[in-house]
Formats: C-alpha cells, sequence, structure tokens
C-alpha cells in the first residue's frame, strides 16, 4: 500500500485488555446460548402444540425475535424496557436478555424444524407397535431428531459468537469494545481493528472447522 | 440395406476407473444400417463402451474412428500413448453421434419441442423456423406430436424416452446410442419406446443398442455382443449368440436373464 | 404498567423516520446487487479446475463469513480509509462491508446451485454437441437459478437486517434517526418501539413474499427431480 506503516507494537503492548474483552465476549456467548437453550425447548412444544392458545404466542415470540435487527431489540431492552419495568439494566444485563430471548427463538425453531425431519414413517411404525407417545419420542424421535439438532445448534452458537458484537454498542466490555476504547486512546484504527478481525476469525473459523468435523464424523454413522 | 463401408470402429479400446480395469481391449466394426445390440452383466463395461464412443468417458488407450477418420491424436507421452482429442472435435463428434440415455436427461426447463429443438438452434445454427419445423417432424416420428407444448415433468416415462430420442434424432445423427434406454421405465411403458427403436432400425438408422431387452434383440439386431469382464466374449447374429450360445459364461449370462 | 405511553412526542418525527427508511433501502439495496454480482464471480472462481483460483476465493469467503458483519463494518469506516490513504463516507464503507459480506454468503450459495444440477443434464448437453459456454447458459444456469432464488431472498432480508448495524458508523439509516430522535425527545421506549415495529413489519412481510415465491417456483411447471 502507498506509504502506511504498519505498527503492531500497539497491539501486542495491550494485549492483556484485548484478551479480557475476548473473555467477555465467550462469557455473553455461553450465558446466552445456555438460557436460549432452556428457553427453546420450554417454546418448543408450545410451537408444535394442537392448542391454538399455545401455539400463536409462540409464534409471535418467535417472529418477532427472528424478523427484528438483534441491534434493534438491544437498544430496545436497554433503553426501552428498564424504564417500563422500572429497573435499570447494566449493558451485562440487556444483553443477556436480549440475545437469551434471541438464541431461544432461534432454537425453538431448530427444535422444532429437527423433530418434524424426522419422517412420519417412524411415528407410525412406533403408533402400530403401540407405543404411547412419551415412549415413542424418547425411544425413537428424539434420538433421530437429536443429530440433526445438535450440528443445527452449533451453528446457531457460532452465530450467536458473531452476534454479541453488538453489545459494544452499549458499552459493554467484549472484544470488539475494548478494540475501540484502544483506538481512541492510541489513534491506531488499521492495526487494531485489523488484529481483533483476525481474532474473531481464528476462533470463528476453527469453531466452524470443528463443526464440520462433527458433521463429518456424524455422516459416517448414519442413524 | 446394408453396405460394406464401416461407420464406426474401435480398436484396442481400454478404460480404467480408478484401479479398477473396466474395458480391457475392445475392438468392434459397425456398418452402416447395422443395429447392434451389447449385452452383458453389470460392470462388464458394457456403458463404459458405449459412452468411449461419444467421449462421454475417455478411452485411457486404443482408437475410434468415425467413417474411417481417427477422432483425435494419439500422443506418446512418459507413460506409453494417451488420445487426445480437443473440445471442438468432440463437439463434431457428438452431431454425428447421438446418445439416448437410461434416465433420459430432458431439460426440465424447456417444453418437449423446445426440447428438440434445442440442439439444432444452439449447435447446428438453424433458424428457429427450421429447427421448430425439424422439431416437430422428429416427434411426429416418436409419436408424440400432441405433447409437444408439455413440460416432461408432466409425461409418462414412456413419452419423455420417446422425446429423447426425437432430440437425438434433430440432429440428424450416423449413428445412434441407446444406453440401456429402458431399464428405468415402469414395465408397462417398456413396449412403445422398443417400438419406436424397431422402427428406426427397419428403416436403416445405424444402431448400438445396450439393453437387458432380449425380445428387442431378436427383432431389430442384426448383431449381437455379449461383453463379459471387459472384453467381447461372443458375438455373432441374434440367432447365434442368444439361441444357441457357444461359450458356457454366455450361456450361464442368459439363464439369469429367464428369470426376469 | 403504570408507564404512561405517548407516541404524540414522536409523531412530528415521521418524516425523519422515512428518511431513515430511505436509507436503509438504499444501503440494502446497493450492497445486495454489488453483493450479487460479486458472489457470482467468487463463486465461479470457487467452482474452477485451477487451485490458483480456487484457493484465494476459499479464502476469501471464509473471511467474510467468519468475521462478525459490525467488525467488518467498523473496519472498512475506522481503519480501511487509513490503509489506502482516503476519506471515505460512512455510507460507502457500509456498501462496501455489507457488499463484501453478501458476497461470501452468496458465492456458497452460487456453487450450490450449480452443483445440485443433476450431472445427467450436463451429458445430455455435451452428447448434443454443446460446449462449455452455451452448455451453461442455455441448460444449467436456467435451471440452477431458479433453485437459488428462495435463499438468496432469504439473503436479501438477512441484509436489510444488517443494515440496523451501520447506524453504529452513523450512516443516516432507520435505526440512525430512531436515536436522533430518541436524543431530542427522551423518549426511548415510544421510539424504539415505533422503530422496532417499522422493521418488524418490513421484514415479516419480506419472509411472507419470499414464502410465496418459493410457493409459486415450486408450483408452475414443477420440474421433476
Amino acid at each position: 500500500m502507498n506509504g502506511t506503516t504498519w505498527d503492531f507494537s500497539v497491539v501486542w503492548e495491550n494485549l492483556p485488555m484485548l484478551a479480557r474483552g475476548l473473555v467477555g465476549s465467550l462469557q455473553i456467548t455461553f450465558v446466552a446460548l445456555l438460557f436460549g437453550l432452556l428457553l427453546g425447548l420450554l417454546v418448543a412444544p408450545l410451537r408444535m402444540s394442537a392448542l391454538r392458545s399455545l401455539r400463536m404466542p409462540a409464534n409471535v415470540y418467535i417472529n418477532i425475535f427472528r424478523a427484528t435487527p438483534p441491534l434493534v431489540l438491544l437498544f430496545w431492552f436497554f433503553y426501552a424496557f428498564p424504564i417500563l419495568i422500572g429497573v435499570r439494566f447494566r449493558p451485562y444485563e440487556a444483553a443477556v436478555v436480549t440475545l437469551s430471548l434471541q438464541s431461544g427463538a432461534f432454537f425453538a425453531e431448530v427444535f422444532r424444524a429437527g423433530i418434524q425431519s424426522v419422517e412420519r414413517g417412524q411415528w407410525e411404525a412406533s403408533r402400530a407397535l403401540g407405543m404411547g407417545y412419551l415412549r415413542l419420542m424418547r425411544r425413537i424421535i428424539l434420538p433421530q431428531a437429536f443429530k440433526r439438532m445438535v450440528l443445527a445448534f452449533f451453528e446457531r452458537a457460532i452465530e450467536l459468537f458473531k452476534t454479541t458484537t453488538l453489545v459494544s454498542t452499549i458499552a459493554f466490555a467484549d472484544l470488539l469494545y475494548e478494540a475501540t476504547v484502544l483506538v481512541n486512546q492510541t489513534f491506531r484504527p488499521l492495526e487494531i481493528y485489523t488484529a481483533v478481525a483476525a481474532i474473531y476469525i481464528l476462533v470463528i473459523t476453527a469453531a466452524s472447522v470443528g463443526v464440520r468435523g462433527l458433521e463429518r464424523r456424524m455422516a459416517r454413522s448414519d442413524a | 440395406m446394408e453396405s460394406v463401408t464401416p461407420v464406426l470402429t474401435l480398436e484396442g479400446i481400454h478404460k480404467t476407473f480408478g484401479g479398477h480395469h473396466v474395458l480391457k481391449g475392445i475392438d468392434l466394426e459397425i456398418r452402416t444400417g447395422q443395429t447392434v445390440v451389447i449385452i452383458g452383466a453389470s460392470g462388464s463395461g458394457k456403458s463404459t463402451l458405449l459412452r468411449c464412443i461419444n467421449f462421454l468417458e475417455h478411452p485411457d488407450a486404443g482408437r475410434v474412428l468415425l467413417a474411417g477418420e481417427p477422432i483425435g491424436r494419439t500422443v506418446r507421452g512418459r507413460s506409453g500413448e494417451r488420445l487426445v482429442v480437443h473440445e471442438r472435435e468432440l463437439s463434431e463428434v457428438r452431431r454425428r453421434v447421438g446418445m439416448v440415455f437410461q434416465h433420459f436427461n430432458l431439460f426440465p426447463h424447456m417444453t418437449a419441442v423446445q426440447n428438440v429443438m434445442e440442439g439444432p438452434t444452439s449447435v447446428l445454427r438453424l433458424s428457429r423456423e427450421e429447427a421448430h419445423a425439424r422439431a416437430h417432424e422428429n416427434l411426429a416420428k416418436v409419436g408424440l406430436s400432441d405433447k409437444a407444448d408439455q413440460y416432461p415433468s408432466r409425461l409418462s416415462g414412456g413419452q419423455q424416452q420417446r422425446v429423447a430420442i426425437a432430440r437425438a434424432l434433430a440432429m440428424q445423427p450416423d449413428v445412434m446410442l441407446f444406453d440401456e434406454p429402458t431399464s428405468a421405465l415402469d414395465p408397462e411403458l417398456v413396449g412403445e419406446v422398443l417400438l419406436v427403436m424397431r422402427d428406426l432400425s427397419v428403416e436403416g438408422m445405424t444402431m448400438v443398442v445396450v439393453t437387458h431387452e432380449m425380445g428387442f434383440a431378436f427383432a431389430a439386431a442384426d448383431h449381437v455382443i455379449f461383453l463379459h469382464e471387459g472384453l467381447v466374449h461372443e458375438e455373432g447374429s441374434p440367432e447365434a449368440v442368444l439361441r444357441e450360445p457357444q461359450r458356457e459364461r454366455t450361456r450361464t449370462f442368459l439363464r439369469g436373464l429367464e428369470h426376469l | 404498567m403504570d408507564y404512561a405511553w405517548d407516541f404524540g412526542a414522536i409523531n412530528r418525527y415521521w418524516s425523519v423516520l422515512w428518511n431513515g427508511l430511505v436509507v436503509t433501502f438504499q444501503l440494502a439495496g446497493i450492497s445486495l446487487l454489488a453483493g450479487l454480482a460479486l458472489g457470482l464471480f467468487v463463486g465461479m472462481m470457487r467452482f474452477a479446475k485451477s487451485p490458483v483460483l480456487t484457493w484465494p476465493a476459499a479464502v476469501y469467503i471464509e473471511v467474510f463469513r467468519n468475521s462478525p458483519v459490525l467488525v467488518q463494518l467498523v473496519w472498512f469506516y475506522y481503519a480501511f480509509p487509513v490503509l489506502i490513504d482516503t476519506t471515505m463516507s460512512a455510507f460507502m464503507a457500509a456498501v462496501l462491508a455489507l457488499s463484501f459480506n453478501t458476497s461470501a454468503f452468496s458465492a456458497e450459495l452460487f456453487r450450490g446451485g450449480i452443483q445440485s444440477i443433476d450431472t445427467g443434464q450436463w451429458e445430455a448437453g455435451r452428447a448434443l454437441g454443446m460446449r462449455g459456454p452455451t452448455l451453461m447458459r442455455r441448460i444449467i444456469l436456467p435451471q440452477a437459478i431458479r433453485r437459488m432464488i428462495p435463499p438468496l431472498t432469504g439473503r436479501a432480508i438477512e441484509l436489510t437486517k444488517m443494515t440496523a448495524l451501520a447506524s453504529t458508523i452513523a450512516v443516516p439509516e432507520l435505526l440512525y434517526q430512531g436515536k436522533l430522535i430518541n436524543a431530542v425527545t427522551f423518549r426511548p421506549i415510544e421510539t424504539y418501539t415505533v422503530v422496532a415495529v417499522i422493521y418488524l413489519v418490513l421484514l415479516w412481510s419480506g419472509t411472507l413474499l419470499v414464502d410465496r415465491v418459493e410457493r409459486r417456483l415450486g408450483r408452475s411447471d414443477a420440474w421433476n427431480r
């Protein structure tokens, strides 16, 4: 490039700060993942219920959280919601609430799709053998659905990690936030943002490779 | 009406697929107007042999001659002789050698008549009017004039295969190759396709057919070749090979077919 | 809820929101077109025979798929201008980031679409004497593009959601306008609820449209296999 001198020393010197940010990102990811998983497990059966009064609210929840840009949701939960319920939210709480609810919506869909992807024939065969609903779910349907869901789960987890960057906009100390603080201190956006982008790419690529490996192992022992 | 000029000659054709030597040296001569039927067990290499004729498979060794002219150049390399063919020459060859596939391979985004017109317009560069006229001619020939504007998804297997035959015929080829044309059809649809093929044969089209349909072989073939493990095991007239096979393997194979 | 909702306060700012929506559409539209064009090119590279072409394409795709969009936006706005020694408008930076991002996802889509076409189609075309470009143009691409439309429209919707992130680098799209209104009126509840509802309506109807398109594509002439 024309005369730009790269100087990554500012990155090396501040690695601990960036590392703390990365930990913050991972922390939010895991917490939101956990809550999202539980939420998804709760909502999925509602979504598939025969009762309209259960299905509709579940559908509304899922559609709202899948169709609205996550940043808009984050702003709403950080700036608007606390006033509404009269509680003060720290960035951490707003971030966890938003990302958990969003993940929950996606996971509910993952569970539903996983279960519905098991062929009708399996249901009919189990019923023909006289199995009750719970037993056939436990012994026949869920084990088969599980494989498909596990892959989707990990893919969603990686997406979630990418989405955590949004929390930097409400001043939660994730990797991107620490990077921005550093840039404001040292005025070296090129090196810092490039290094941070590289860190994200490394982590996410490693995770993706892991998931693809898992996919291949599962395909080999195909149910 | 047979003539003495060999329209198609295969010399010493070898083909290996990843370690598996499928064709071990095939020599073949097909004269104008002949209908040659190739039979054999699966894995004997019969489809591969057919596909080597129009170079959908590239022979590892040997030569293919069309009307006495060799296709491509034999190049001497470090690992022996290799057949090198340029894409332009292949395109020329394939205009003269038509192929009908087991799974029809009609273009699903085009109607029957559009399918038949596609070769003449894109490859032979005929005008749309000429191509259209020719397409209708050939669709009539296979008995599907009334289905001209239907999409393949609306046609039965037998109808689709007949459209596929019309599509190949529209190129006015010197030789027609048939790769198990009825194997993917429901039994009741097989007859309509074999009938079209028999008519073609009677009219004097040079045909090479890979098939299990012995009835067709008896009715239409001038020459039958039994392929076994990549080599020509026995060949002759249909009566000779199919009724009084000389060799043991041929007999075993034919006996196996009787169960169908 | 004992909060006194008062949408009247932001009533006078509908034109501000509208301007934001216009920018959202501009950003999404331009990035989509650029992203698809670039994605087609990269997809062809990825699908090429020579490793000289496939490897850089693969790396490019991994880089832009495996980095968060916000990081890409921030990088193109703050870091890239330093690299090429120019100043750049926020809108331009956003277009660059979103275009590259979209291209990486759609490249995979294009590759998938073309590879999903049955080999028999290639063989039938070749058996008629067709050569590469003709075969692609007349037989393969028409079928492949049809299959790609549903996932591509999905991408378009994802892209529209991503435009909200451009607010972080002060692109005056819808969410940014919301922030401005909030700064003036101090009514975050009404402001952000309205903004959320607008996005919701926009994107939900978008997904319904996608579903309709998918069903219509599946219905008319219903190609088999």
